[in-house]
Formats: structure tokens, C-alpha cells, sequence
């Protein structure tokens, strides 16, 4: 009885594990976004700031590729709007992971209240 | 006491690890704080070097080549600057506008280094009050648990009404409170009530009653002891006196009630705490119990002082105590009270407490000495005496005024001026056969002196300062006059406009 317990906790323990795991993988994908959100704003701003006396350039790979100043605003604004889809869209996702964690977390300790019972149990009898 | 250390135990823990998560969010801080130095130090280099940069039109320089080489060059477009905007994107700008964006960013990185300064002073803050909490639970400061148990309305008055604890269970406090009621004149019916609760007890509840009633007499000894304090205050006032008792009272003001803090120290937690005081970091080893010192502080009441004008300039002080102690001394007939009552006099904890030692004991019941400048030769004469023989030989004789004026207010109806003279004497009707603060009649100003004629209302002053003159003269009249007929001032302006 003990043992049968103790395997469904280990079990549960793992879920648990890969849970947390998963919370942890979209929180620190959410925080690059963050990062992005933040970096592209300040392009955002300086682009304005900029007028079209003075090229502008995109790097992409090892090439630099000169690029309109408003095409650029345009890419930016829009990359902007990119990144806020995506973190709303990991913030839903970090909710439900949460509860689904909490879930097993309850799961866990009343398995582990009853893996002590039966221990117990099992003490008083040998 | 073991549960307790656990408990500490367990929140020196919690508080430890408290500190140390507050002292890793600032070592966080001021890691960044220096990234964010860095950054501007960079930046105010960038900017001096675009100032000189369009000085000339081309710089000879050694160009790096891969990362061991350098190769002699020349550095041209000395105005023309490729500024990274971020994410990939690239902007040509002149110097001038290269150091426009420079300061833009020199702009957001004082404005992140600043955020980052407040919150390590923030949490610089909490490292410091979590310290402290360590010490307290380690029991190593000078930090004192005061703990005040909040006990089932004990001795506690309220503001209102007095509250009987209708509970079962708290029938000794219930007895508490009804002495108190039984000299309380609005509460005459709780202790009618008590008084048929007592005839109905039988033989094993009067055990149980004894038992209780000696619970009782420790604790009104407890209160007789503070109430000393208050009634020897109270009875050797002058003027002067009372507002020294005033200015005692005031260190301790509750709602115009004046409550005595009684508290004391658990003696044995404090010595061996001394020892380990310095030892901050050994509190582990601390084997005995780590509770923090404690005073237990518990509020008693003292006997309120009501004070009631008796219209002479002078107040009397109704003191339930003394009302309580006459009374349980009645009831218990013993002297137990003593033996508490002597303990308690030799340990003095406030100033009042000295005035305790000079008692004289009569009767088995520790009687304050009256001031030397309170004799009975003064009682006839209007001072500010409150002294609580000749108070209560005045209330003597103004209920036997008053007793005489009902019978003469009839016929007094037409007279002129209402000549109610309070002759001050000395034939009592009946001497007061105990001794009270207050006999329970309040005592009104004398209203009209005889020399004014009936239209004037006199102010209050003058009628207390003519009455004093009629009273020294008086008793040279005494046998002819009759007994003193007092009304109050507004009873008789109203039988003048009769």
C-alpha cells in the first residue's frame, strides 16, 4: 500500500517537475519579448527623431542594406505591434500553466498526506 | 516556555532568511547600479570624442586588424557617423546629431540608475528593520515584549454604564464588578440582584463562593494597594495637591479616567539575556528558553475621581475604591487584607507609592494620615478643605439643612430675600456613622447672601465669598438662628418672582 503510494507520488512529483519547467521556458521567452518591446521603442524614437537627411540602414546578416526612412518607421511600428501580440499571447499561456501547476501541486501534498498515513500505518504494524 | 523558544526559534529563522533575501536584492542593485556607471562612463568618453571628431578632416590612425594586428590608416567623413539605433537598425547621422543621440541615451540611463538608487535604499532599509527583528527574536537587544492580556471586562470601567458579565463561567469577575455596583447609585437594581442571588446559594456555592471571594480580596488588595496611592492623594489635597495629583494623573491619561499601568517584569528571562547580549552570533547555542523579556502590562482602574463642586470652591472626591474596600471589609470581617496590604506597601514603584508608607493602621485597615495642616478646628471655615472628615461633616449638616428646608420653604414664600444661611454647627444631628467620601448628596451652591435684596442674580463668586463671611459670623449667632435652609440659586430666583 505504501509502496503503490509512493510510486503515484513520484510520478506526480515529475509532472510537477515538468510543469515548472515549461512556466519557467514561457516566462523567460516573455521576458525577451519585454527586452525587444523596449529596444524597439527606442528605435521607434530615435527614427523620429531622425529626419531624412540621413540614411538609414538595416543590418541584416553582415550586410548593411540602406532602407527608407519611413520604411523604417513603417518595419518598426510594426515589429512593435508583433511583440505585444506575442506577449499577451504568453501571458495567457503563463496563466494557464499556473493553475494547471497548482493543480498538481494540491494533487501532490494530498498524496504526500497519504503516503504518511500509510507509512505511519505501516509502522504501527510491523 | 519551550513552545515559545520553538516559536522563536522558528521566526528567527523566517527573519533570517528574510534579511537575506533583502540583502541579495540590494547586492542585485548595486551590481546593476554599476553596469549602469559603466554605460554612462562609456557614453560621456563617446561624447567628448564626437566633440573633437570633426576637428579634422582626417585622423591618421593604426587600424586593428583582426585581433593581434594594426594597421596604419586614415580615418575620413570625420562628420559622418553610423549610429546603431538598436535592434539591427542603423542610422547616418552627422557628429552633431551622433551626440544628440548620445545624450537622449545619456538621458534614459540616469533615469534607470536613479530607479535603481531608490530601491537599494529601500531594501538597505528593510535589511536594517529585518536585523533588528532577528535581534528581537534572538532575544539579544535591549528590546522588552510588552504584553498586555485583555481580560473578560476585569477591572476594566468603561466609558458608559458599567456592564455585568452575564457569562456562567465568569462568576468571579461578575462579583467584581457587582461591589462595584453596589455603592454605584445607578445601579441599585444589579445589586438587589445580587444580593437575592446570594440567599439562594446553597452550602457547597458558598464554599465555592469563599473561594472566589478570596480570589477577589487578592485582587482588590492588588486595587487597594494602587487605590491608596489615589486616596491619600486624594485626601490630603489642598488646592495645590490635587493638581500635583492632576499632573500624576495626566503622565497617564486614558479617557479622563485614570488607570494605573500594574506590570511587572519576568525576573528570571532578563538576567541570564544580559550575559549573551554581546554573543550576536552564537544565539544558536542559546539552550534555555529565548523568550524576549516581558512585561506583562495590565490596565486597573483606579477609584474614579469625580469631583463635584460643592459650591465653596472646593471639590469632594467620590472614590468608588474606598466604597468597595469599606464594604468588602464588612463583608470578610478579616484581616487579610493586611497581610497582602503590608507586602505591597514596602514596594515602591511610583512616587505615589511613597505616600502609602505613611498610614496609620486602624482597625485592621491601613488608614492614610491626614495632612497636619487639616485639623478639625478648621473644619468650620471655608478653605479649599477636602478633607474627608469635615466634608462629611458638612454633608451632615447640609442634609439636615436641607430636611429643614422643606419644612420652611412653606412658609418662607413671601419673605424678601431668602436668607438661606448655612450655619456651620457644630450639633450634629447624627454623626456619621462611617466615615464616606461622599454620603451621595451633592452639595448646592449657597444662592442669595442676605445683604443683596432679591432682584440681583448674583455671579457665582460673590455668594461663596459672602457665605464665608456670614458663616464666620454665624457662629457667634448659632444658638438664635435657625437651621440653614439651603435652595439652589435658580429655586430661589424663581420663589422671589413668586
Amino acid at each position: 500500500m505504501a509502496e503503490a503510494i509512493q510510486k503515484k507520488l513520484k510520478v506526480e512529483v515529475e509532472k510537477y517537475a515538468q510543469m515548472q519547467k515549461e512556466v519557467s521556458k514561457s516566462m523567460s521567452a516573455r521576458q525577451k519579448l519585454e527586452t525587444q518591446l523596449t529596444e524597439n521603442n527606442i528605435v521607434k524614437e530615435e527614427l523620429d527623431l531622425l529626419d531624412s537627411s540621413n540614411t538609414v540602414y538595416k543590418l541584416i546578416g553582415p550586410v548593411l542594406v540602406k532602407q527608407d526612412l519611413d520604411e523604417a518607421k513603417a518595419t518598426v511600428a510594426k515589429r512593435l505591434e508583433y511583440i505585444n501580440g506575442e506577449i499577451q499571447r504568453y501571458e495567457t499561456l503563463l496563466k494557464d500553466m499556473e493553475k494547471k501547476s497548482e493543480q498538481h501541486r494540491e494533487v501532490l501534498s494530498s498524496l504526500q498526506q497519504e503516503f504518511q498515513k500509510a507509512q505511519g500505518l505501516a509502522v504501527g504494524k510491523v | 516556555m519551550a513552545e515559545k523558544g520553538q516559536v522563536d526559534v522558528e521566526h528567527l529563522g523566517g527573519v533570517i532568511r528574510l534579511r537575506e533575501e533583502h540583502e541579495k536584492v540590494v547586492k542585485d542593485c548595486e551590481s546593476r547600479i554599476q553596469h549602469w556607471k559603466k554605460v554612462s562612463g562609456d557614453y560621456e568618453a563617446l561624447n567628448d570624442r564626437l566633440k573633437t571628431l570633426p576637428d579634422q578632416l582626417s585622423y591618421d590612425i593604426m587600424v586593428p586588424f583582426g585581433p593581434l594586428a594594426f594597421m596604419p590608416g586614415k580615418l575620413v567623413h570625420t562628420n559622418e557617423v553610423t549610429v546603431l539605433l538598436g535592434d539591427n537598425w542603423f542610422a547616418k547621422c552627422s557628429a552633431k546629431q551622433a551626440q544628440k543621440i548620445v545624450d537622449h541615451r545619456m538621458k534614459y540611463v540616469k533615469n534607470e540608475l536613479d530607479g535603481l538608487s531608490k530601491t537599494i535604499k529601500n531594501f538597505e532599509a528593510r535589511v536594517g528593520f529585518a536585523k533588528d527583528l532577528e535581534t528581537i527574536s534572538a532575544s539579544k537587544g535591549d528590546y522588552v515584549d510588552i504584553r498586555e492580556e485583555v481580560g473578560n471586562n476585569d477591572s476594566v470601567v468603561t466609558k458608559g454604564k458599567q456592564r455585568i458579565a452575564h457569562k456562567p463561567n465568569s462568576k468571579p469577575k461578575q462579583d467584581v464588578v457587582f461591589d462595584f455596583k453596589e455603592e454605584d447609585e445607578e445601579n441599585e437594581e444589579e445589586s438587589r440582584d445580587s444580593g437575592s442571588r446570594k440567599c439562594v446559594m446553597t452550602e457547597e456555592e458558598l464554599w465555592a463562593r469563599l473561594d472566589e471571594l478570596e480570589k477577589l480580596e487578592e485582587l482588590q488588595d492588588e486595587q487597594d494597594k494602587l487605590s491608596d496611592n489615589g486616596d491619600m492623594n486624594g485626601e490630603d489635597t489642598s488646592s495645590s495637591s490635587s493638581e500635583e495629583e492632576k499632573d500624576a494623573d495626566a503622565a497617564t491619561p486614558v479617557n479622563g479616567l485614570s488607570l494605573k499601568p500594574g506590570w511587572s517584569v519576568l525576573p528570571s528571562s532578563t538576567a541570564p539575556l544580559r550575559q549573551d547580549r554581546k554573543e550576536e552570533e552564537d544565539f544558536e547555542e542559546e539552550e534555555e528558553a529565548n523568550y524576549f523579556p516581558t512585561i506583562y502590562f495590565s490596565h486597573t482602574v483606579e477609584p474614579k475621581k469625580v469631583r463635584i463642586n460643592t459650591g465653596k470652591n472646593t471639590t469632594l472626591k467620590f472614590s468608588e475604591r474606598k466604597e468597595q474596600k469599606e464594604h468588602s471589609k464588612r463583608k470578610k470581617k478579616n484581616g487579610h487584607s493586611n497581610g497582602h496590604a503590608h507586602h505591597e506597601l514596602h514596594k515602591i514603584t511610583t512616587p505615589a507609592d511613597i505616600y502609602r508608607l505613611f498610614v496609620d493602621v486602624k482597625n485592621g485597615e491601613p488608614i492614610p494620615r491626614k495632612s497636619i495642616l487639616k485639623s478639625r478646628s478648621r473644619e468650620n471655615s471655608v478653605c479649599s478643605d477636602t478633607s474627608e472628615s469635615s466634608a462629611a461633616d458638612f454633608e451632615e449638616r447640609r442634609i439636615m439643612g436641607r430636611s429643614f428646608s422643606h419644612d420652611e420653604a412653606t412658609h418662607s414664600d413671601t419673605s424678601d430675600g431668602i436668607t438661606e444661611e448655612d450655619s456651620p454647627t457644630a450639633v450634629l444631628l447624627q454623626p456619621p456613622s462611617r466615615f464616606e467620601a461622599f454620603s451621595g448628596t451633592v452639595i448646592e451652591k449657597d444662592p442669595m447672601p442676605s445683604a443683596v435684596p432679591h432682584l440681583t442674580i448674583s455671579p457665582p463668586a460673590l455668594p461663596t465669598i459672602l457665605e464665608r463671611k456670614q458663616e464666620e459670623v454665624a457662629p457667634d449667632v448659632t444658638p438664635p438662628q435657625q437651621a440653614p435652609k439651603r435652595v439652589s440659586k435658580f429655586k430661589a430666583a424663581r420663589l422671589q418672582q413668586k
